[in-house]
């Protein structure tokens, strides 16, 4: 009897494409274990059916963004503003339920579409035509760490890999000279839960969101020597590295058959590549001033998520499969986390977001990227109906919007609906889990089958949950 | 034992041996029940026939039911009489009335094949491996220096497969080699060059068993292997989640892990402490620590202590909560995946919800909290007595206390008296003759010249207080804030949690027709600030800093102000003070009162201890004094004193751990008695089923796994029956799994490849009798003391001297082609270091390894507050050259969300999850970080630094002896030498750092 490997997957290797050729570089990809299958051309680089996206960003509000401020337009608010409606719980996560607020932001119909809009929004707004809104998506909880977690890796607690690190695994890289999973936090900090949103947890390290900052002084972490290293020039490194590969290659001669040793001396081969490709996604200079004030980078309102929004963009381009940009840090200030002051808090957020989405929308769609990317706007949970002190809303993960547009999406259309309070859903609710089934669908993959065995279960990004939500597909 | 009969011996093994494993391989062949059978009784027949189902009278839990007579007196299956079997005859039958399965397609022929072939040849449907009973397979002992493979029973049991596979051991390694392994394996250290060449040279027979008996005597074998036992219970030490808080208490638990392993603690007295030491060994305070490793786990702050307590996401979260202990134990010690059955009976493992939320219920009264303990016991003594003579102070009753009334106490105290009243004098309540506020707060004055908040609690508030002092002369004003019932926490703030921010005090002085004085304030005092919101703030004219009192709500406290310039009147000045409260979020004062004092000078918050009945016992002259008050103003006045010394010992240590005993903080509270746990339907806290009450589980043939005799509402008891059902003799999980985590990381791969999961999901044993012949010797040894050392070390060395582990770790493509894995070990698994050890390597090579051992985590990250509970944490900016950079790497500070780029990149785990085994992943990133990570930079240029003034061959074989333990050959000293001349040494340094030799164990 033989004994053949027991994961016969390694012999599945992304020997197509992206210059990831053959069995020896596995490891690159994620370790000793891999996924199963591996992208087919024939399938739009999808693996289990015709992929429809290649990329994917995520646009990500910390905190909670107000659904009945921004999308779902509730007129039953105004109705009953200042009324104290028994809604049958008594707490809300942070405070005593209040009386209701009506939402103190004036909504427009906008587009063929007719999609109510708030005044927080006006430029969004001028694109709903494009946009599919799930104006019914809940949360299992009212409480940032647990929501944030949900949101990005479809469990309430730690330890679990987020959407991005699951692509990862699935997909593999488009190109090898970038990482395949970039997160670009709000400058002002990190969102709630920090890394352990954008964590590879029990897949291999390789599919871990690589955090880069771009207007930080080190915007990845060791890409280039430290201050202190004044004996590190380029020609030192160009030798150097050549040394060491002579001497990698001096000690694999002796150990012929082991793969990991020439893995490693190819990732030294890569690194250098990242050490160029790198600074090349993050030096906006050579984008036009037009492209420059589009994004917003003139004002200094719009400038951060902007430069974010616009480096986004440029790692698309160059082969990141997904980017998540964060708007707002952990906290109780700055944020979508507006307990204390609707009214001011919400313009004072959403205006910095307003303007470059709009600007990133309409540039993938002008370098016709719209064709194989996929925008995803979205929140951890919404908020209540009633007040929280005078003018703040508490959380509230019982009904919230997000949105999607790009390749494969029903621009113009929505699915679902909020009760007349926007307090909870009432018709097709959607979950994390329907939203990640959907992302992956697009991108060829079907959710059921994505799965990593960890501490005796085979784990998938949507649990034992999920469907596809075809209403909004095209 | 005479070397003669250790031959035959071995012999003899050898026979059994091959005799076993040729019957265990031969079965193979044929049906095998796991492998072929129960897949398709799971996917077909368990969902109406499972466990606990008995549709049509028929459950297929086991061999007895399957066999068993059904309602029809039919039976399922008759073994080797496939035509009497029901179960086949309804899975070919035609007839769809009769047909099973009811629903679905029928099954297929292959399937009704295996399913025939298996009851013609006997329907056999063993107990599954990891639950039979644990006997050692062979007698024989351990040798105790076995040189050759036939000595040791180890090499003995992989000898035998691989002579199947008709496969050989590889040669043994060379000498460097070997030292190399075994240093980085027991240690987590290379050797020295000088210890390589000792070791190479010296002839003696037992050299090898000398370095194993030196390493296992290093106390950095315990940081070693502590820090493997860090990664199964995912320790680190801050909470995780979005308050991702730092547990300034948590290290004594790997101390503890550290002393463990050191002094080689017997693996059962280990799982008992860790479980319940608190209950098991009172007294032992290695034991209370010990239940740190309870609270290994993330600890979801926000929902359990921030949020109001009732909350849905409350209830949520105290059975996330439990579930991460359940998991950590159940993964830990018996590793089970008994989380599995949360939502649903088990799918693959005979293990119930109803079990599952058993197991919940042994830790019901659990929370992870700082709990004080004593670690010296004369100090303990000390505050017992203090206690004890504090608590019978108040014997007042009915019979006072005649040793309270003696001259010379009453004396003592008349003294203090008359000093107390000189202070007490001092602050004047002033008369409040207006209040307002700016938003829906009501504001009321109340008998004792408080005014209380109540109404709508806004989010922000400004109040104005407008008074009359009654002195003539100000000097002073004070503010107390005080606790009322009436508000959230008892006060003396309305935001949920009890707290207030002052964020400005403005006082002014009113004159006629508005012409009105604002009054500088200097010199603000507080009895307490909040961290970060101090007293200076709520007068230094910033509206976004205020005072604040968390966490010491429930309780009153008083700020004073000194004038810069007094008052000093004819008549009674009008004050007007305006409280600005603009934080938001209700940080609004809900009770307060103001004085004035004409006293000039410092002031102080210093406040007497007394109430205002004792005021009036001191204001009566001393002969009008009942015995009872003579007595009370006795208590008043040695309670302090007795206070005082209390205060003066040094405060009980803490240690973050799973208890009950702790001090609330806001509604995260203790809970007294067993919280009730019900079993959840589909896991959902809003469908509570029947109440669950403490076991563990039934798959162990013989052991009780039903704990309701120690139900009661103590709940101590429920975790001593758990820790004894888990270290009990008969429970074959628990030795089986330690034994396999052992032979995990000293080869690289259990012998279980999925150390965390023994049920039938998880990886059969390569050698199941090398497994159980382990897992029982390390029983044994502890329960029938069969070595001279304790278990692990016994076991450690048994597996490090075998020739198995000694083997060279060279490829062979005529084995590889058998067993490319290496699964049966005909070689040595070559390694990758993990994270700990490149760093500690690194460290050591270049001379800075600091080697103190134990005490709080080095924080190799720079920390400030931010705006939210998690500080920011700095990797970039720390000083490379700090001396925290220089101990050991299991005494970092892990932070759970924010984890250091450098050991990420090397595949450090985050404790989010447990880790049985680490991923090595091979990354362009983890190429950088190798590459520029300061660390190494730094490392690299001391390295340099030490041998820069030789000549530069000696440079070259300096370096290469340090980082390799070998000396360059010659054409390696030439492409080095050329390299060191143009870029310099530490560069070279650097690089050789990088390469797979130093970074791979042979």
């Amino acid at each position: 009897m033989r004994y053949p490997p027991e994961h016969a997957r390694r012999q599945f290797l992304f020997q197509a494409g992206g210059g990831f050729g053959g069995l020896a570089f596995a490891h690159l990809l994620g370790g000793e274990e891999l996924q199963t299958e591996r992208p087919l051309s024939d399938l739009n680089g999808g693996i289990h059916h015709r992929a429809k996206v290649r990329r994917v960003v995520q646009l990500f509000m910390n905190g909670g963004a107000s659904q009945m401020d921004t999308f779902d337009h509730k007129p039953q608010l105004t109705k009953r503003h200042g009324e104290n409606i028994d809604f049958g719980i008594k707490a809300a996560a942070t405070s005593t339920p209040g009386s209701i607020m009506k939402s103190p932001f004036k909504f427009k119909q906008y587009g063929d579409s007719g999609r109510w809009v708030s005044s927080v929004f006006p430029k969004v707004a001028g694109l709903v035509d494009d946009l599919a809104f799930l104006m019914a998506m809940r949360s299992k909880t009212n409480v940032h760490g647990p929501a944030s977690y949900l949101q990005n890796t479809g469990f309430i607690s730690p330890g679990f890999p987020c959407t991005g690190a699951w692509i990862s695994y699935g997909l593999g890289q488009l190109s090898d000279d970038v990482p395949a999973f970039v997160v670009l936090p709000d400058p002002k900090g990190l969102p709630y839960n920090n890394g352990g949103n954008f964590s590879a947890a029990f897949l291999p390290a390789a599919h871990q969101g690589v955090l880069i900052k771009p207007n930080a002084a080190v915007p990845i972490a060791n890409l280039e020597p430290p201050e202190f290293a004044h004996d590190v020039t380029k020609a030192s490194e160009a030798a150097g590295l050549e040394l060491l590969e002579r001497l990698n290659r001096q000690h694999l001669e002796a150990r012929s058959g082991d793969s990991r040793l020439e893995s490693r001396i190819r990732s030294y081969e890569l690194a250098a590549k990242m050490q160029v490709s790198a600074p090349q996604m993050l030096d906006l200079a050579g984008e036009t001033m037009a492209t420059h004030s589009a994004y917003g980078l003139d004002n200094e309102v719009t400038a951060p998520f902007g430069r974010n929004c616009l480096t986004a963009r440029r790692m698309l381009e160059r082969g990141v499969r997904f980017v998540q940009v964060w708007s707002g840090a952990g906290g109780a200030a700055q944020n979508w986390d507006n307990h204390g002051d609707i009214p001011n808090e919400l313009p004072f957020i959403a205006g910095q977001v307003d303007q470059p989405i709009a600007a990133l929308l309409r540039d993938l769609k002008q370098r016709g990227m719209f064709e194989d990317t996929l925008i995803v706007w979205t929140t951890e949970f919404g908020r209540m109906p009633f007040t929280q002190g005078s003018t703040g809303r508490d959380h509230n993960g019982g009904t919230f919007v997000t949105w999607l547009a790009g390749a494969g999406i029903k621009g113009g259309t929505s699915y679902g609906q909020s009760d007349d309070f926007a307090y909870q859903t009432a018709e097709n609710t959607t979950w994390s889990y329907d939203l990640h089934a959907t992302m992956l669908h697009l991108l060829g993959i079907d959710h059921t089958r994505l799965t990593y065995r960890h501490n005796g279960i085979d784990r998938r990004l949507t649990d034992v949950h999920g469907h596809v939500i075809d209403a909004v597909l095209a | 034992m005479p070397r003669s009969t250790w031959v035959v011996c071995a012999v003899l093994l050898l026979l059994t041996l091959s005799v076993r494993s040729s019957h265990l391989l031969g079965a193979e062949s044929a049906i095998r029940f796991d492998h072929d059978v129960r897949p398709i009784l799971a996917a077909r027949c368990f969902k109406c026939h499972g466990s606990d189902k008995t549709e049509g009278g028929l459950t297929l839990a086991d061999r007895a039911s399957a066999l068993a007579a059904l309602e029809t007196s039919k039976r399922a299956v008759v073994p080797g009489d496939p035509a009497h079997s029901e179960l086949l005859q309804r899975i070919t039958s035609d007839d769809p009335e009769y047909r099973m399965p009811p629903s679905g397609p029928a099954l297929t022929e292959q399937e009704i094949e295996v399913l025939r072939n298996w009851i013609t040849t006997g329907a056999d449907w063993p107990v599954h491996w990891a639950w039979r009973p644990l006997e050692q397979p062979l007698t024989g002992g351990s040798a105790a220096a076995p040189i050759a493979w036939e000595e040791s029973p180890v090499d003995a049991f992989i000898l035998s497969v691989l002579k199947e596979q008709e496969l050989v051991p590889s040669i043994p390694a060379d000498r460097r080699t070997l030292l190399r392994r075994v240093y980085f394996d027991l240690l987590g250290l290379p050797p020295t060059y000088a210890e390589i060449v000792a070791f190479a040279a010296d002839i003696r027979p037992d050299a090898y068993q000398r370095v194993v008996d030196r390493l296992l005597a290093n106390p950095r074998y315990g940081e070693r292997w502590a820090r493997h036992w860090m990664d199964i219970v995912h320790y680190a030490e801050t909470h995780g989640h979005d308050q991702d808080r730092p547990r300034e208490h948590a290290w004594r638990y790997r101390d503890y892990l550290i002393d463990s392993f050191n002094q080689d603690k017997p693996y059962a007295r280990f799982v008992q402490e860790q479980i319940a030491g608190d209950a098991m060994f009172p007294g032992s305070t290695e034991a209370i620590i010990a239940t740190g490793f309870l609270a290994t786990g993330s600890w979801d702050e926000s929902s359990l202590q921030s949020i109001q307590e009732d909350s849905i996401d409350r209830k949520i979260a105290r059975y996330i909560d439990r579930d991460d202990i359940v998991t950590t134990v159940m993964s830990t010690f018996a590793s089970s995946s008994a989380h599995c059955a949360r939502c649903h009976d088990h799918k693959f493992d005979p293990i119930s919800q109803r079990e599952y939320y058993s197991l919940q219920a042994v830790f019901a009264a659990i929370d992870k909290a700082d709990r004080t303990f004593e670690s010296d016991p004369q100090i303990a003594q000390q505050r017992a007595e203090l206690v004890a003579a504090l608590a019978s102070l108040p014997a007042r009753g009915k019979q006072v206390d005649a040793s309270l009334l003696t001259n010379e106490i009453q004396q003592q105290a008349e003294i203090w008296s008359q000093g107390l009243l000189q202070k007490l004098d001092r602050w004047v309540p002033v008369r409040v003759k207006q209040l307002k506020s700016d938003n829906t707060t009501e504001l009321k004055l109340l008998e004792d010249g408080s005014v209380l908040a109540s109404g709508v609690a806004p989010e922000k508030d400004v109040y104005t207080i407008e008074f009359e002092t009654t002195q003539r002369q100000v000097s002073g004003l004070r503010l107390e804030v005080l606790t009322h019932e009436s508000l959230p926490m008892n006060g003396p703030g309305r935001q949920p949690n009890g707290n207030l921010h002052l964020n400005d005090l403005r006082l002014w002085l009113l004159g006629p027709n508005d012409n009105n004085t604002r009054l500088k304030l200097i010199k603000p005092m507080a009895d307490f600030n909040q961290g970060g919101w101090s007293i200076e703030k709520s007068i230094d004219g910033n509206p976004a800093t205020a005072w604040g009192i968390h966490p010491e709500v429930g309780k009153p406290h008083q700020a004073v102000f000194s004038l810069d310039t007094p008052l000093d009147f004819m008549t009674r000045p009008t004050l007007r003070v305006e409280l600005h409260q603009v934080h938001g979020m209700s940080h609004l004062i809900g009770c307060f009162r103001f004085a004035t004092t004409a006293v000039p000078g410092d002031l102080s918050t210093e406040q007497p201890p007394i109430s205002p009945g004792l005021i009036q016992i001191i204001r009566k002259p001393r002969g009008h004094r009942t015995d009872a008050e003579k007595a009370a103003l006795a208590e008043a006045y040695l309670k302090p004193q007795l206070q005082t010394e209390l205060d003066s010992l040094p405060p009980p240590s803490m240690v973050y751990c799973g208890t009950n005993q702790f001090t609330a903080i806001g509604t995260f509270r203790p809970a007294e008695k067993p919280r009730v746990v019900n079993v959840l339907h589909r896991g959902d806290v809003q469908q509570p089923r029947e109440e669950a009450l403490p076991g563990a589980l039934s798959v162990i043939p013989g052991l009780n796994g039903d704990f309701s005799g120690a139900s009661s509402d103590n709940e101590g008891h429920r975790r001593v029956a758990l820790a004894r059902w888990m270290t009990d003799p008969t429970n074959g999980l628990t030795w089986r799994s330690i034994a396999n985590r052992l032979w995990h990381y000293h080869f690289g791969r259990g012998l279980v490849d999925t150390p965390n999961d023994f049920g039938r999901m998880g990886s059969a044993p390569t050698h199941p009798q090398l497994l159980d012949w382990l897992a029982s010797e390390m029983r044994d040894v502890e329960t029938q003391g069969k070595a001279s050392s304790s278990a692990m070390k016994h076991i450690h060395r048994l597996l490090v001297t075998s020739s198995t582990y000694r083997q060279s770790a060279d490829n062979d493509p005529q084995a590889a082609k058998i067993d490319a894995e290496n699964r049966l070990l005909w070689r040595m698994h070559r390694r990758r270091l993990d994270a700990e050890s490149i760093r500690d390597a690194v460290l050591l090579i270049s001379g800075h390894l600091n080697t103190q051992m134990g005490g709080q985590s080095v924080r190799q990250f720079n920390e400030s507050p931010s705006n939210h509970v998690t500080p920011n944490v700095d990797y970039l900016n720390f000083d490379v050259n700090a001396p925290a950079n220089h101990r050991r790497s299991v005494y970092r500070f892990v932070f759970r969300t924010l984890p250091d780029p450098f050991m990420d990149a090397l595949d450090c785990p985050d404790a989010a999850q447990l880790t049985p085994k680490r991923n090595t992943s091979l990354t362009a990133l983890q190429a950088l970080a190798m590459l520029n990570d300061k660390l190494i930079v730094r490392q690299s240029q001391w390295i340099a630094a030490r041998e820069h003034m030789r000549p530069l061959e000696d440079q070259v074989k300096a370096i290469y002896l340090t980082i390799f333990g070998r000396p360059p050959a010659a054409d390696e000293t030439q492409v080095v030498c050329n390299y060191v001349a143009e870029f310099g040494l530490a560069n070279a340094c650097r690089m050789l750092l990088n390469t797979n030799e130093f970074l791979f164990i042979d």
